[in-house]
């Protein structure tokens, strides 16, 4: 075996340890999730020994789980669609038009990066509650539409287009809605699907938000439903696993499916993050 | 197809302080190919640009056909134009590309399906309406930005260098399939490009332009054999025309003898009818084809480089004053690399400009 070869092997095995911490967490929450709560607290062992579907029966058939289930794909979705149409023409602006302002507004949209969201939060509850949008699902979707990342990301792709593509579709007599629909958005669908994905994720996880604005449980999110559970419950440890995995399963699902495309919004937002 | 003139009135642009066309005036008659050409920067593509409605008109008027369309949108003033870059839509097939201005005119689809096919037809892309750009070679893809430009029948056409990305086998195949068209067509069209090859076997007639200015303009012969500045004359022609430093050494009869700086041993008698001062510094021309070698007196040239082409074969050199010279030569291999040669001026083919490079007559 030449050096090379060893180092490789090391390096492998190293990315595999790394690996296999990174999964236990999700490994053990499976476990535990399948598991009676009397064998949980009897010092079970790392491999699965029990296949016991009574937490995950349980839980969908006790809590409000579906309910919010509905809740937070309503919520992700809507949020996503409005921050993806007002991001993308917001971004066509910056990048396309003349207009007087046009830098200072961008610098805006840059330096609303460096305000941290918790900082806004006592602001936007008062509204949404002066608003009469506690315990709705636009309380919890407004405040969340402010995503200057994809205003930035959009502009960069759209700055890249030619700009003779551009005078080829005004020859061709077409104006700004064609720019934007027929050009522009069809020849950034990929970075439109990475954007969708990562604004969905990040709206599905976000707890502290739907937190402070639902107090009803009939409109709670995924994330905070879990919390509620633990309270009626008190600990049941493979109840809590069973939520939490139900709860993140359709953002793994959706991963699985979507994986090259989150890996490159992941990139894309980094390297815009900085 | 329905043929209409371009006509420029006065007009200027200007990118802030900086003047880009500076009050030009043209007329491209109904059915003509025109010409604009120039160095990089002399403003050429800005005009095509102001014509097409891609610039705006600083100031004066544009008239396509009697219509004044100095501040209608580019989509209203029935032109097309092809880009250096083809400019076509990536995300489209070569049918959706062609069929796009028709699709946003809402026209019927059969309308739309056959003016894209005869398009293919006439530019041979009938086999590959379903590729997308990106499958395409470059000749292939310019032939589609063509042919977009064609569905749209539009009254002119307008061509910003459209052969620049090309390699040099494609360029004179296109070249040729592009006067073709033309003759096909018989719309008026202006061309855009640096290369003066283009457009001396391109052009009805050909602006020069230089500095914001349309320097000469005329069919491509009338440049060549009678241009009216130094900048024309050496600009038209390739190799380009050797210029020489010289002086007025007298004024005779019909017009003045000329001594070149660095070989006072020689005199040239030229016909001017507005001879310049006596002692005046003034410039010659002469094209390299025309100037003979001869064993009597004449230009003495070391000849440094021989460019060896097969029917022809041009000789570079420099003169005893030190200003470089070419001259050609029909036929191959004369082994005049390294020797010191003497050439004259076919008579007649001696062009006098003052220093300032206006032509005398």
């Amino acid at each position: 075996m030449t050096a090379r070869r060893a180092r490789n092997f090391a390096f492998s095995g190293i990315v595999l340890i790394a690996a296999m911490i990174w999964i236990f967490p999700l490994y053990w929450s499976l476990t535990t999730s399948l598991r009676s709560e009397n064998r949980i607290v009897s010092n079970a062992g790392v491999l699965i020994d029990e296949l016991n579907f009574a937490s995950y029966i349980e839980v969908l058939s006790t809590s409000k789980l579906p309910i919010w289930y509905l809740n937070s794909v309503a919520t992700s979705s809507i949020t996503t669609a409005i921050v993806l149409v007002t991001g993308m023409m917001c971004a066509y602006a910056l990048s396309q038009l003349q207009f007087p302002g046009r830098k200072a507004l961008y610098l805006l949209v840059v330096a609303s990066f460096m305000v941290p969201v918790p900082a806004l939060y006592v602001a936007q509850f008062i509204l949404m509650s002066d608003l009469g949008l506690v315990n709705t699902w636009w309380g919890i979707i407004l405040p969340q539409l402010i995503v200057p990342v994809v205003v930035i990301v959009y502009k960069q792709f759209f700055d890249a287009i030619p700009k003779e593509m551009r005078e080829a579709v005004l020859l061709d007599g077409g104006g700004e809605f064609t720019l934007l629909f027929k050009l522009y958005l069809p020849l950034n669908w990929g970075i439109t699907a990475a954007l969708a994905i990562i604004t969905f994720i990040s709206t599905w996880n976000n707890f502290f938000w739907p937190f402070l604005i639902v107090t009803s449980e009939s409109m709670m999110t995924i994330p905070v439903g879990i919390t509620q559970v633990n309270d009626a419950f008190g600990v049941a440890y493979a109840r809590m696993m069973a939520l939490a995995l139900l709860a993140a399963a359709p953002v793994i699902i959706g991963y699985l499916i979507f994986q090259k495309r989150v890996t490159e919004a992941v990139m894309i937002s980094a390297g815009v993050k900085g | 197809m329905k043929a209409t003139g371009v006509h420029l009135k006065a007009v200027k642009k200007s990118f802030g302080a900086v003047d880009v066309i500076r009050g030009v005036d043209m007329d491209v008659e109904r059915g003509h190919f025109a010409v604009f050409v120039g160095p990089s920067g002399c403003g050429k593509s800005t005009l095509l640009r102001m014509i097409a409605g891609l610039e705006e008109t600083s100031d004066g008027e544009i008239f396509i056909g009697d219509r004044d369309v100095t501040h209608e949108d580019p989509a209203d003033r029935g032109v097309a134009m092809v880009f250096q870059s083809y400019a076509l839509y990536p995300h489209l097939s070569v049918y959706e590309n062609m069929a796009f201005s028709l699709r946003l005119a809402k026209r019927p689809k059969a309308e739309i399906d056959d003016k894209v096919r005869e398009a293919a037809g006439i530019l041979q892309l009938a086999d590959h309406l379903e590729k997308k750009p990106a499958q395409l070679s470059g000749g292939q893809r310019q032939r589609v930005a063509i042919g977009r430009a064609i569905v749209r029948a539009p009254d002119v056409f307008l061509f910003d260098e459209p052969l620049s990305n090309l390699d040099a086998e494609l360029r004179v195949q296109m070249r040729l399939e592009l006067a073709r068209l033309h003759q096909k067509l018989g719309a008026t069209m202006i061309y855009v490009t640096h290369d003066q090859v283009e457009a001396m076997t391109l052009a009805d007639t050909i602006f020069v332009l230089q500095g914001g200015h349309v320097q000469q303009s005329g069919a491509p012969l009338d440049l060549y054999d009678d241009p009216s500045n130094r900048f024309v004359a050496g600009f038209i022609g390739s190799p380009s025309m050797n210029f020489f430093s010289a002086s007025v050494d007298d004024h005779t009869g019909d017009g003045i003898d000329v001594r070149l700086s660095g070989q006072p041993d020689m005199t040239l008698n030229l016909p001017v009818s507005k001879p310049p001062t006596k002692g005046a510094s003034i410039v010659l021309g002469m094209r390299p084809e025309h100037l003979v070698v001869t064993k009597g007196e004449g230009l003495r040239v070391t000849v440094d480089v021989a460019e060896e082409l097969g029917g022809v074969s041009y000789q570079h050199g420099t003169l005893e004053s030190g200003d470089p010279v070419i001259f050609q030569q029909a036929g191959v291999r004369h082994g005049m690399h390294g020797t010191v040669q003497t050439v004259m001026p076919e008579p007649g083919r001696v062009f006098v400009f003052d220093i300032d490079g206006e032509r005398i007559r």
